[in-house]
């Protein structure tokens, strides 16, 4: 059996301090090295429980490198059943309402999001990272539901001129929104945080 | 009094509307689907979703609650680009409410929640 | 289950003004994040598609059971999906991320009922049991075995260390415990399986 120290005393729990080597060095430190890469130090090649130690941490270390390289993949089963319940999980509080005669409707705030961003993403040269859309609660002023505020960040490519294409981008909402959602918008903030080059992601 | 025929009495289930309220809805254009709830999910039908022609019980995202002389409906439906959400809701409202009206007399007050709008439908 | 098939790429240039829209598997992490926090489900498949073999590769080795595994994956993933908006962009999704597994691993391994040491070879097959008995695999399964045995709290930080090839301050911020006491506990799971495999061959 190596000299490597007790793994635990009597009187150290899991997670009490590890005795150190009979020479004095730190045995977890001869280990980490040895994980590393690095060639033992002129103390440890002389010193007989530094040398034992890392020996037996270079045997072990082979060993687990195999390990870890294996390659290991889930079953396509996994992702397939937990984004059957992300997709069907309904978070009631996010819901838009549009207006109607005939009872309740309502459209999911991210499912209308997604369709904003949609048209950013077809516009060239931004994509559309983050897009909020607010709607004050209860009828508006005249009864129907209140208007919507837009707020959408994107990152633009590199080198569009960003004051017509974010004018063009605040149209293509209000359109979208209009047309696409039956949701009014009554405001739309374009928030440009990044730029990307064509090609990146 | 007499000579009077006794009102006649219809009982229909809340299933019965909801399968009715399905298939009235599917019908309708735009609608691509209706969208199984959560109940659905923990029967282990992970994301079903119930197109023309399929059948389950009780029929997914549809769900009614008949009441004295009224009933409750309501609807999960994922549609596509293309239509207008709010068009389409009311759209939905109104013929589902017919068809119910319809098949049992009650009228019907009909929730329609848009789940999901599809990109690439 | 419906699948959605991917938006077909139209050619740039084929019809005027249109732009391909990139796909969710091409967008940066914060992008994709940030529209999952929104709600965006696409978003969080992608993100899930990214990691979903680390995070399965730490569970298969922590709960010694590729079922089992499987099973703390997908909840985590639909753990992850509930509390995502709560998640910081500025920190690392992966820790994140590793942090959920390695909970939800942990309460698994709460309600198993305690295996004896003595049983574990009689235990349905693990990751790499018979099937490939080659000489050359004998000592990854041997070790498998070993690791199995350690007690569950040095095993998960030898395996996120090991084998996921986190950092110390990672793994502490994973389970809570101290820099510290997370050396400590890897110090001493690997002089645990060094004996065993040391009295295996």
């Amino acid at each position: 059996m190596a000299v490597t120290g007790p793994a635990s005393g009597p009187a150290a729990g899991p997670d009490g301090p590890i005795a150190p080597l009979g020479c004095g060095r730190d045995a977890a430190l001869v280990w980490d090295r040895t994980e590393a890469g690095l060639p033992p130090d002129e103390h440890e090649r002389d010193c007989p429980h530094c040398s034992a130690t890392f020996a037996e941490a270079d045997r072990l270390h082979r060993l687990v490198h195999r390990m870890a390289a294996e390659p290991v993949e889930p079953p396509p089963s996994v992702l397939e059943r937990a984004m059957g319940a992300v997709r069907t999980e309904f978070r009631q509080r996010d819901l838009l309402e549009l207006a109607s005669p005939h009872g309740p409707a309502r459209l999911s705030r991210p499912a209308a999001a997604a369709v904003l961003r949609h048209a950013v993403d077809r516009m060239a040269g931004m994509r559309a990272r983050s897009c909020r859309i607010e709607q004050a609660a209860g009828p508006g002023p005249d009864g129907q539901p209140a208007a919507a505020d837009v707020m959408i960040t994107v990152t633009a490519r590199f080198g569009v001129e960003l004051a017509s294409v974010t004018a063009r981008v605040r149209q293509m909402v209000l359109a979208a929104g209009e047309q696409a959602l039956g949701v009014p918008v009554r405001r739309v903030d374009i928030d440009v945080v990044d730029v990307f080059e064509d090609g990146q992601p | 009094m007499t000579g009077a025929t006794p009102p006649l009495r219809v009982l229909v289930s809340d299933t019965a509307v909801a399968r009715v309220a399905a298939h009235r809805a599917l019908a309708v254009p735009g609608v691509l689907a209706l969208q199984a709830d959560l109940t659905q999910t923990a029967l282990g039908i992970a994301g079903a979703w119930l197109g023309p022609g399929g059948r389950s019980a009780p029929p997914a995202g549809a769900a009614a609650e008949v009441r004295d002389q009224t009933v409750q409906v309501a609807l999960t439906v994922v549609t596509g680009l293309g239509q207008n959400c709010r068009d389409l809701a009311q759209a939905v409202q109104r013929a589902v409410a017919a068809e119910i009206a319809g098949y049992t007399g009650l009228v019907a007050t009909v929730t329609v929640t848009i789940s999901e709008v599809l990109l690439d439908a | 289950m419906v699948t959605q098939d991917r938006v077909q790429p139209e050619p740039v240039g084929s019809v005027p003004g249109r732009h391909r829209v990139p796909p969710a598997d091409e967008l940066d992490e914060t992008t994709l994040v940030v529209r999952a926090q929104e709600g965006d489900p696409n978003a969080f498949e992608a993100l899930a598609r990214r990691h979903q073999a680390a995070l399965y590769r730490v569970a298969v080795r922590v709960m010694g059971d590729p079922v089992e595994a499987e099973d703390a994956l997908q909840e985590a993933l639909i753990d992850a999906w509930r509390r995502i908006d709560r998640f910081r962009t500025e920190s690392s999704f992966a820790t994140w991320m590793y942090r959920i597994v390695t909970n939800r691993c942990l309460s698994l391994l709460r309600r198993r009922r305690p295996i004896p040491v003595g049983d574990i070879d009689d235990r349905r097959p693990g990751p790499d049991d018979p099937g490939r008995s080659a000489e050359l695999d004998a000592g990854l399964t041997a070790l498998g075995r070993a690791v199995q045995a350690l007690p569950d709290e040095l095993r998960v930080c030898w395996v996120l260390r090991e084998l996921a090839g986190l950092s110390y301050l990672d793994i502490a911020q994973i389970t809570q415990a101290s820099e510290g006491a997370v050396r400590g506990r890897i110090h001493r799971a690997r002089v645990r399986l060094a004996e065993v495999m040391a009295s295996w061959r």
